[in-house]
């Protein structure tokens, strides 16, 4: 029986340079595959530094990490082949189409010909783009573009997806068509990675999910658990707060 | 490999065609600064060419001196010579007056009795040479032309003046001495019919002839287009780094550097898909900046842009100098973090390195430690290399060296860029 886990840290620190303290601090953790694992913590608790260690932005400074049984040290373009990122700001080319981006991206990925423009015809369609496809990015809504942004990431298929804060900023509609088709996605084989501010939709979405603060691990499990874990919380966001100390951050 | 590496250059043609200013800037600036700086330069020789410089002159002599001195001057085509001021003729005061009013920019006045002097000096010299006496330690009556300079006059031009009054000096006095000789011959010869008399004018045995040291098969004559062509099309060249190094930061402020840096492509194939647009632009660039010394300024009454011999020469140096711009536009990209900061960093480096140069001022005038650091600006590689095809009439071994320093260049700031690029995320 193969793996069931996708990804395995073990000790995982990063201390950038010049800092005093390390921003991830010897975490060990590890995503199942097909899971939807939400990666939850106020700013500056380090999720978003181990997603980019995790995507192969920068190296951790000590730790082990395994990604489909690779070492990212030592098999980091082999594993970027199966990594799909969606990041907090829109990464698009302003100035061109919904179309030329998803070319160009879809490309990066190694998709090319009939299959890229297939791709690219479907997913348009699902996340009702098409008519706009050949308008300039530059001229759409907050949610057309982070829908956009989405597709980018998800075009070819990849086994592990990245999602920071994916529907930050957009209205009711757009957040439901998005986390729809995230959803089906998932469904597909996708394992998903998920980091938000927004409690109530980690709740309803992850399979699982783990609590971050400054650089540690607080506590991990389904939502449900994390719940009836904790005296008194009646939801994840009760959670999250009593673990965090509600105190302001910056 | 090769599917990733055409979409990249896809995506930048995209973006350069939907960035209409910087469009303008890669090709309408480089248009305007060849127009704007050949038609000053030409209308600035032809300036003084046509009325020359305004040059006061006093001629107390009113003899050979004084009238050789005038006639040479009303043929210079440097000067303009007018001998009243405000309508009444220049005396010595009127004219210190009137360049110190800064109305004239030379006054020269010819003292009184110049020419007189100059015929007693002689008399004497060819006299006691005759006699054989010994001339070499007599004191002789001297011959004081006064040259009045408005402190503005550039000191270069002031020596053609002062080197033209020499001249005329020089021939005034041969002239007296030739004549005087010739009388003290005509004296002793008992054949007055075979005396040199009026000969003077025979002696002008030596002339010149000015021949420019080009193997062209077309005549090439260096004037502004010859040199403001080449020059300011290399600077428009250079300039592509500040569009480049724009669409680089706008990469990492649009966020685009960042998904970019997690997919499965390699940053040196995405560089490559901007050195290739850009170093095409660059071609581009060039061949309209040739069309336009060949085709528009003639238009304008300049004369035509000359190739030269080697049209190979010039496509293997145009495309060693638009991948060295290119690279130097990549490293500055990759230094600056913020627009401003390219923009400042690009424009002012392209200045100092156009100016060492020799874009603004020819390298040659430069003082030895400036021609020293010129010889490591690419763009006075470059710059020397077109002078060899444009104006000595070089073929592609004369420029090689010149090409693979460029070329040398253009793998170093690459190689800046990579360096810098890594050691950024190892943060």
């Amino acid at each position: 029986m193969s793996n069931p886990a996708i990804i395995e840290i073990e000790h995982l620190t990063k201390t950038f340079r010049n800092a005093e303290e390390p921003a991830v601090n010897g975490i060990s953790f590890s995503i199942n595959r097909n899971e939807i694992f939400g990666l939850l913590g106020p700013n500056g608790a380090g999720k978003t530094t181990t997603i980019s260690i995790l995507c192969g932005l920068f190296p951790p400074t000590s730790g082990k990490v395994l990604i489909d049984g690779k070492d990212i040290h030592t098999e980091l373009d082999s594993i970027k082949n199966i990594l799909g990122i969606v990041p907090q700001d829109i990464a698009l080319y302003p100035t061109l189409t919904a179309r030329e981006n998803l070319a160009f991206y879809g490309s990066m990925y190694g998709l090319y010909g009939k299959s890229l423009k297939d791709k690219i015809e479907v997913w348009l369609q699902k996340l009702g783009l098409k008519d706009a496809a050949n308008r300039k990015v530059s001229t759409y809504s907050g949610g057309m573009k982070r829908r956009v942004n989405l597709i980018a990431g998800i075009l070819h298929s990849p086994k592990i997806l990245f999602l920071d804060e994916p529907t930050v900023g957009v209205d009711v509609h757009s957040r439901n068509v998005i986390i729809q088709h995230l959803k089906e996605v998932n469904a597909s084989g996708t394992t998903i990675i998920y980091t938000s501010h927004h409690m109530e939709e980690a709740e309803h979405f992850c399979t699982r999910v783990s609590i971050i603060d400054r650089g540690k691990i607080l506590t991990e499990g389904t939502p449900a658990e994390l719940i009836s874990r904790n005296a008194g919380s009646t939801n994840l966001e009760n959670v999250f707060l009593n673990l965090t100390n509600r105190k302001l951050r910056d | 490999m090769l599917h990733k590496l055409l979409a990249t250059v896809k995506k930048e043609i995209l973006l350069l065609l939907r960035d209409r200013v910087g469009l303008a800037v890669l090709f309408v600036m480089p248009v305007a600064l060849i127009l704007v700086m050949t038609l000053i330069q030409d209308s600035a020789f032809k300036s003084i060419n046509e009325k020359g410089i305004p040059v006061v002159f006093v001629n107390n002599d009113h003899d050979s001196l004084g009238n050789i001195i005038e006639d040479g001057l009303r043929r210079n085509e440097l000067v303009y010579v007018s001998d009243s001021i405000d309508g009444k003729p220049a005396t010595a005061e009127s004219a210190t007056k009137a360049v110190s009013e800064g109305k004239f920019l030379l006054g020269i006045v010819i003292p009184k009795g110049a020419t007189a002097a100059i015929r007693k000096n002689v008399a004497v010299l060819v006299n006691e040479t005759m006699n054989g006496a010994d001339t070499t330690n007599k004191q002789q009556d001297s011959v004081e032309v006064s040259i009045i300079v408005d402190p503005v006059a550039k000191k270069s031009f002031l020596t053609t003046i002062t080197s033209n009054l020499r001249e005329f000096i020089s021939e005034v006095k041969t002239k007296i001495m030739f004549e005087t000789f010739s009388e003290q011959i005509a004296e002793v010869i008992p054949d007055k019919q075979n005396a040199p008399k009026n000969s003077y004018q025979k002696s002008q045995i030596i002339h010149y002839k000015e021949i420019y040291a080009s193997t062209a098969t077309d005549k090439i004559v260096p004037n502004a287009v010859q040199h403001n062509v080449p020059a300011w099309a290399i600077f428009a060249m250079f300039f592509i780094a500040i569009p480049l190094s724009n669409s680089i930061l706008k990469e990492k402020s649009e966020g685009s550097v960042f998904r970019l840096h997690t997919m499965p492509t390699p940053f040196l194939l995405l560089v490559n898909g901007k050195v290739i647009v850009y170093v095409f632009v660059c071609l581009i660039q060039f061949a309209l900046m040739l069309c336009v010394g060949k085709f528009l300024l003639p238009q304008l009454g300049l004369p035509a842009l000359v190739l030269g011999n080697s049209m190979m020469g010039i496509l293997l140096l145009t495309l060693a100098t638009a991948f060295a711009a290119t690279g130097f536009g990549v490293t500055v990209g990759t230094l600056a973090t913020t627009d401003h900061q390219a923009a400042i960093m690009g424009s002012l480096s392209i200045l100092l390195l156009s100016a060492l140069g020799g874009i603004w001022v020819p390298s040659y005038v430069m003082p030895e430690v400036m021609r020293n650091i010129s010889a490591w600006s690419p763009l006075n590689w470059s710059l020397e290399g077109f002078y060899k095809l444009f104006l000595r009439g070089g073929n592609v071994s004369d420029i090689l060296m010149e090409s693979f320093k460029l070329v040398l260049f253009f793998l170093g700031t690459m190689a800046i860029s990579y360096i810098y690029n890594l050691k950024k995320r190892r943060v």
